[in-house]
This record gives C-alpha cells, sequence and structure tokens, in this order.
C-alpha cells in the first residue's frame, strides 16, 4: 500500500488580517493607555533616576528628563561592581539566577504532573479541581510565607516531625541564610502561577493527534516525549516565563524566610538601595539589568510562538 | 495572528520613538512637582557633637507659630514613627482630650523615611528621628520650629534636654527616648554570661552559636559596633582603613554565625528564634514587659551594656515637619508626650525609657517595673557622659559608610 504523499506546507503568507474596524480600536485604546501610562512612562522615569544627578546633601535621587543630559556615572557604577576586585553585586545577582533556574524547574517537576492530570484525566472533577487550583489567589502571597515561618521555626512542626518522637535531634535552624529553604518558598510561593498556564495549554491539546501517535505503534513514554511534549512547548515556555520573571525581583521570600545576607537576591538589593541616600540610582540600574534579563526569555517565546502554527500544521 | 514585523516598519517606530522622547521628557517634567530648589554651590552640612554644639539658625520665612493659637479643628495630626514605638493608650487619650484624631505611618528605617519626606509628596506632622539627621532636616527647611509657650511640659524632662549640643535652646526638637545598645540573650539556649567574657562584642562571632544570633539591622548601630568590638571608640570615623576593617570583619561575622539582619528581636528573642543578640535596651525591655510567650518567663532574659558607660548610648527625637498642615496639634501632642503620666505609659508599652525627672533609674528596678535580671538596660545619666554617640556624617563619608553596609547586606563575602 502506497504511503500518501503530502506535500510540507509552503511558506505561504498568513492569514489575511481582519478587517479593520474603529470598534476594535476604541475597545483597544484604554488598555494600550494604560498600558502607557503605567509602564513606559515609569520606566521613563526610573531611567531618568538611574541617569540623573544626586542631591549633594540628602543624597536623594534627582531625576534628568532631558536624555541628552543624562549621567552614565551610577550606572556604570554598578556595573564595575559586578566582577572583579570590587565585585560586590556578583555573588548576589548569580545566587538569584540559580535559586531562580532552579525553583522554576522544581515548580515544572510539581505543576506539569498536575497540570496534565486535571487537563486531561479528572473527568467529572475537572471543575472542582480547577477551583482547588485557584484556591491559593485567595491568600495573599504574604500569609503563605508567614505560614512556612510558623512551621520552620526552631520549634515548629516540621522540626517536630523530623524528631520523630525523640529518635533524631536536628539542631537545624531553618530560617536563618539557608538557600533551600528561600528556594522551596521561591517554589511554594510560585507553582499556583504555573499550574494554572500549564492547564489552559494542556486543556487544549489536540486529542486526535495523541491518539494518532499511539495508533502508530508509538509506546507510551515514546508518545509522550515526542508528539505531547513538542506540542506542550509553547505552553511550557510561557508558563516558565509567567513564573521565573516575577520570581528574578522576589525579594520577600528571603527577607521573610531568611533575614541573611547569605541569601540575598537582587530583589533585596533593590530594596536596600531604594530607599538609601544616594543609592537609588543605583537601584533603577539593578532593575534595569533585571529588566533586561527578563526581555530576552519573553522574545524568545515570541520567537517560538510565532513559529507555532508550523509546528501544530 | 499578527504579521511579524518587517525592517521598514521596526525602524520607522524606533524612529519615532526617538523623536518623542525628549518631549516626553519635558511633557513629564512639565507634570512634575516643582518644588526641589537646585543649588549651584553645594552647601555644607553642620555637623553637631557633644564637644561642637550648634545653636540653629531659625530662617526668616520659617518662624515658630504665634502663642495662643486654638488646636486645628476636624483634622487628622499625621505622625511617622517606627512600628511598635508608640504607646497606643497615649494615642488615645489624646484622641479624647483634644477630640481630634491621629494618624500613625510607619518606616523601617530613618534613610527611608528621610528619602519619603524630602520627595515632598506628604504631610506628616511630626517626625521621630534621631539626632543623625538633625542638621539636614533643619538645613533642608523641612522642620518647623518649636513655639515653647505650648509645651509647658518640658519641665518634667532631664534639664541637659532644654539645651542639648544637637540643637541648643531646643529650637526645633524635644527628647523622645534615651537608649543604649547593648548584648541582649536568653540563658536558657545561651547560657553562658556574656557579660562576664572579656570583650562581650566576640560572642556574636563565636561559631557556637551559629544560627542563632542576631544584629541590628541599621548601618550605624551594627557598623558602630564592629568599631567597638575591635577596640576603636570613634563610631564616626571617616578613615579608610576602619571601613575596610568593619566590611572584613562583617563577612567574617557571616562566615562564623551567619546572624538574621532584622529589628525585630523584641519578638524574636522572645518567640526563641534567635537566642543571642545586639539588642536596644528599650527592645529587652519590651520582650520582658510585652512578647513573652505563654510559660516562658522573663527571668531567662538577659541584657549586658558596659557598666562604665563606655558603649553606644543615644536618644531620639520629636521633630516638628513643615509640610504637617496640624502645628498646634503637633506642638500639643510633643506636651502631651512629655507629661509624665503619659510618658510612663509609654515606657511601659514600648520599653523605651524616656527621660522624665519623675523616672528614677535607680528605683525601677525596685519599685519591680523592670525585673531584677535587666538591670543592665536601664538607662542611668552618667552613660551620657562617657558614652559615645552615633552622630550625623557628612555626604561623603555617609556615602562611604552606606557602600560598606550595602556590600554586607548583597551577600557579597559568601
Amino acid at each position: 500500500m502506497a504511503v500518501p504523499v503530502v506535500s510540507a506546507p509552503s511558506r505561504a503568507a498568513p492569514p489575511p488580517r481582519e478587517r479593520r474596524s474603529r470598534l476594535w480600536a476604541a475597545l483597544a485604546a484604554p488598555g494600550i493607555i494604560w498600558l502607557a501610562a503605567f509602564f513606559i512612562f515609569p520606566l521613563y522615569v526610573v531611567l531618568c533616576i538611574v541617569f540623573g544627578q544626586v542631591d549633594p546633601i540628602f543624597r536623594t535621587p534627582v531625576p534628568v528628563w532631558n536624555p541628552l543630559q543624562w549621567d552614565p556615572t551610577q550606572f556604570t557604577y554598578v556595573l564595575t561592581h559586578i566582577v572583579g576586585p570590587h565585585g560586590v553585586f556578583g555573588p548576589a545577582i548569580l545566587r538569584t539566577f540559580i535559586f531562580v533556574l532552579v525553583a522554576s524547574c522544581v515548580c515544572l517537576l510539581i505543576a506539569f504532573p498536575v497540570a496534565y492530570y486535571v487537563a486531561r484525566l479528572s473527568g467529572r472533577r475537572k471543575g472542582l479541581l480547577l477551583a482547588l487550583l485557584i484556591a491559593p489567589f485567595w491568600i495573599s502571597y504574604m500569609m503563605r510565607m508567614f505560614a512556612w515561618v510558623n512551621l520552620l521555626q526552631d520549634d515548629g512542626l516540621f522540626n517536630k516531625v523530623l524528631r520523630i518522637g525523640g529518635l533524631f535531634d536536628p539542631r537545624v535552624n531553618w530560617l536563618t541564610g539557608q538557600p533551600v529553604v528561600v528556594i522551596l518558598g521561591l517554589v511554594y510561593g510560585y507553582v499556583p502561577y504555573m499550574i494554572l498556564p500549564l492547564y489552559a495549554g494542556l486543556d487544549r491539546l489536540s486529542q486526535p493527534m495523541l491518539e494518532a501517535s499511539r495508533d502508530l505503534g508509538a509506546d507510551r513514554i515514546s508518545s509522550f516525549w515526542r508528539v505531547t511534549l513538542p506540542l506542550c512547548r509553547p505552553t511550557i515556555v510561557a508558563a516558565v516565563l509567567l513564573t521565573c520573571l516575577p520570581m528574578l525581583g522576589d525579594y520577600f521570600t528571603s527577607d521573610m524566610l531568611s533575614a541573611s545576607p547569605k541569601t540575598a537576591m537582587v530583589g533585596n538589593l533593590i530594596n536596600d538601595s531604594v530607599q538609601s541616600p544616594g543609592q537609588t540610582g543605583q537601584a533603577g540600574a539593578f532593575v534595569m539589568l533585571v529588566f533586561l534579563a527578563a526581555l530576552l526569555p519573553m522574545l524568545y517565546y515570541i520567537r517560538v510562538t510565532s513559529r507555532r502554527d508550523e509546528v501544530a500544521a | 495572528m499578527p504579521e511579524p514585523t518587517t525592517r521598514r516598519q521596526f525602524l520607522a517606530r524606533a524612529a519615532i520613538l526617538a523623536a518623542a522622547a525628549p518631549t516626553l521628557g519635558s511633557f513629564i517634567a512639565a507634570c512634575s512637582k516643582s518644588g526641589q530648589p537646585s543649588s549651584s554651590a553645594p552647601p555644607t552640612l553642620t555637623i553637631a557633637a557633644p564637644d561642637h554644639p550648634v545653636k540653629w539658625d531659625i530662617p526668616a520665612d520659617n518662624k515658630p507659630i504665634a502663642d495662643g493659637l486654638a488646636p486645628e479643628k476636624g483634622a487628622t495630626l499625621q505622625l511617622y514613627n517606627y512600628a511598635d514605638y508608640l504607646s497606643p493608650d497615649a494615642v488615645k487619650s489624646f484622641e479624647e482630650k483634644y477630640n481630634t484624631k491621629v494618624q500613625i505611618s510607619t518606616f523601617n528605617d530613618t534613610d527611608e523615611a528621610l528619602t519619603k519626606i524630602r520627595g515632598g509628596n506628604v504631610d506628616y506632622d511630626l517626625y521621630f528621628p534621631s539626632y543623625d539627621q538633625i542638621s539636614k532636616l533643619v538645613s533642608g527647611g523641612l522642620a518647623r520650629p518649636i513655639n515653647h509657650s505650648y509645651i509647658p511640659n518640658i519641665k518634667n524632662v532631664w534639664p541637659s534636654f532644654t539645651n542639648p549640643w544637637y540643637d541648643q535652646e531646643w529650637r526645633f526638637s524635644a527628647p523622645n527616648f534615651i537608649y543604649t545598645t547593648g548584648i541582649g540573650w536568653r540563658n536558657d539556649q545561651v547560657p553562658e554570661n556574656i557579660g562576664a567574657l572579656p570583650n562581650p562584642y566576640d560572642s556574636l562571632w563565636d561559631p557556637k552559636y551559629k544560627g542563632k544570633t542576631a544584629i541590628i539591622d541599621d548601618w550605624h548601630t551594627a557598623m558602630a559596633m564592629v568599631l567597638l568590638r575591635a577596640g576603636k571608640t570613634d563610631v564616626n570615623t571617616s578613615s579608610d582603613a576602619d571601613l575596610k576593617l568593619i566590611g572584613d570583619q562583617l563577612n567574617a561575622l557571616v562566615a562564623a554565625t551567619s546572624p538574621k539582619v532584622t529589628i525585630t528581636m523584641y519578638s524574636d528573642l522572645p518567640a526563641g528564634q534567635i537566642g543571642l543578640c545586639q539588642m536596644w535596651s528599650g527592645d529587652i525591655i519590651n520582650s520582658a514587659l510585652s512578647y513573652m510567650p505563654e510559660g516562658v518567663s522573663p527571668d531567662v532574659l538577659r541584657y549586658w551594656f558596659p557598666a562604665d558607660g563606655k558603649g553606644l548610648v543615644d536618644n531620639d527625637l520629636l521633630i516638628m515637619l513643615r509640610s504637617g498642615k496640624n502645628p498646634v496639634l503637633a506642638h500639643l501632642f510633643i506636651n502631651h508626650l512629655l507629661d509624665p503620666d503619659v510618658a510612663q505609659q509609654n515606657f511601659a508599652q514600648t520599653g523605651y525609657q524616656p527621660p522624665q525627672n519623675s523616672i528614677n533609674p535607680e528605683s525601677l528596678v525596685s519599685s519591680g517595673f523592670i525585673p531584677p535580671n535587666l538591670a543592665a538596660a536601664v538607662v542611668k545619666p552618667e552613660y551620657f557622659d562617657a558614652g559615645y554617640r552615633l552622630l550625623e556624617l557628612d555626604p561623603a563619608n555617609d556615602a562611604a559608610w552606606h557602600n560598606v553596609w550595602r556590600a554586607f547586606k548583597a551577600g557579597g563575602g559568601a
């Protein structure tokens, strides 16, 4: 029997744009104005502070609004103090990347099975499980971290359990400068943000495609690895971005669960510098660095999704 | 699915943005508050010190309010203070007495507070700094001079405070609390008598207390302690060698005991989260009076401060801000806090000692107000002669100190 020959999809132009109507433009306008007002303007203000001056007596920042008068002193101060003999910020930046990477991976390992189960295998209980997944959002991030402070205190539940009724006596101070605790705190705080987008993406997976792979002889693992995962790739990238980008700026987890310089992240550098006299511009420089670091994965994501049509076709 | 941007479109949009940026800038500049006068020559800061007392000039455009004015009606007095640093009962009694409302906004440290006040968009009436900011507040035109006729209760306060070295003739400030900075510990976690060590500050660097220690999250207080440990007494030094020593010792501290850096030791120590920490005298008294958990006696708490007074001794202030809209009420509130009964209430509810004539340091322990195990936390007048003060630093030195502190907080050495 001849295998039907299917010609490769041509690199045709995308489908014609929708006919523009004034209605859609008008509906989009408030959102665009909001974005401009509360994202672009503040970003410009941050730039004006980073490249601005410092009051000589109070050492409060003096923003310089005209880009032609910008002074790069504060920005170069931060750049020159990352590595090298004065590299005081390097360890914190490196630590942030490591923490975020590890925490994102752990989040993914936890969130993917959960989302997969809820999206594809839960049947009638899907609605209930979905409601339970949204439940953490009802409680503020701060309260959820407080719960961990309580559990991890020296005489808290965690240590009590570890003692297993007196068999061991672990004298671990969980809340003082333990990177593992901060990473797990980040995972706990951000896992709900990962489960929902994964659920949304997995829900839309084409079931016939998956059945087809099984029909054509792939076993379960091979089917998962070679069909399901590639189809999920944009979803996974979106979910990871949605989780790890806010994590880059997180300072609260380290403050609450550690309060020690040993686990200071970039967010802590920003938080400590922004209200310190003379250091606000440098805090802005850290913000720019985090922004640039976050921009690159976003560009990658745009690229991945723009190619999605070719993969799915 | 939107079309991918072509190169021509990208260049066109970038050009539009570049052309618009300066106009965007001037638009924002027009919208921003024009308030801060730009000075041509950099003004110098007059730094007050015990051996260099300062009498601040009252400028012509910032005279005190007139005598005998009535309190503002229907107003809300705005206070700007640390959290848990003012007795709620004192506030309530003021509200009832003058039929007014009081609102307290809080800050974590005075750097943050000054930045906010200088930003100009706040209208706090009363601020609770220490004298390491008084020069900036007065020279920067942020402080309001006091009309003494509204504050007869100043007679209840130690006489030295009517003419302190940092504000002679008390033109801009009234005293709030007096305190020392020593070491607090609980002897159920730290059985050793820290006070009996040859150099008690060394205990914070002792690896056997790893994970149980904390230092105060205040750059000047923590760094000054490092200097005192090394035997140096100029806690406002501008020497590069000293600052480098502080930086190295702080890194050694993290490596040895991994301390928490916080200002909540008044609740963490009684809770058992930490066993040994640098501590303010008021905090340990506050712990004993208000924060001990059920079943834990305040007898476990201990405090050490050099008996000869050669440690960090300071007081903080009540300063009215010019941006406040209720100057009469602000004056009356200062007077209220200096009343002996209100001051005693303030002492009981915050743990910090007010410099009241009616509060005799000798009798605080014998009257049972302060447990005998915390006798060292009582602030005696003699300490002010021998002790070391955390003074204001000039801008360049201030920058150098803050850089060392930030490098420490960034975990750079770890």
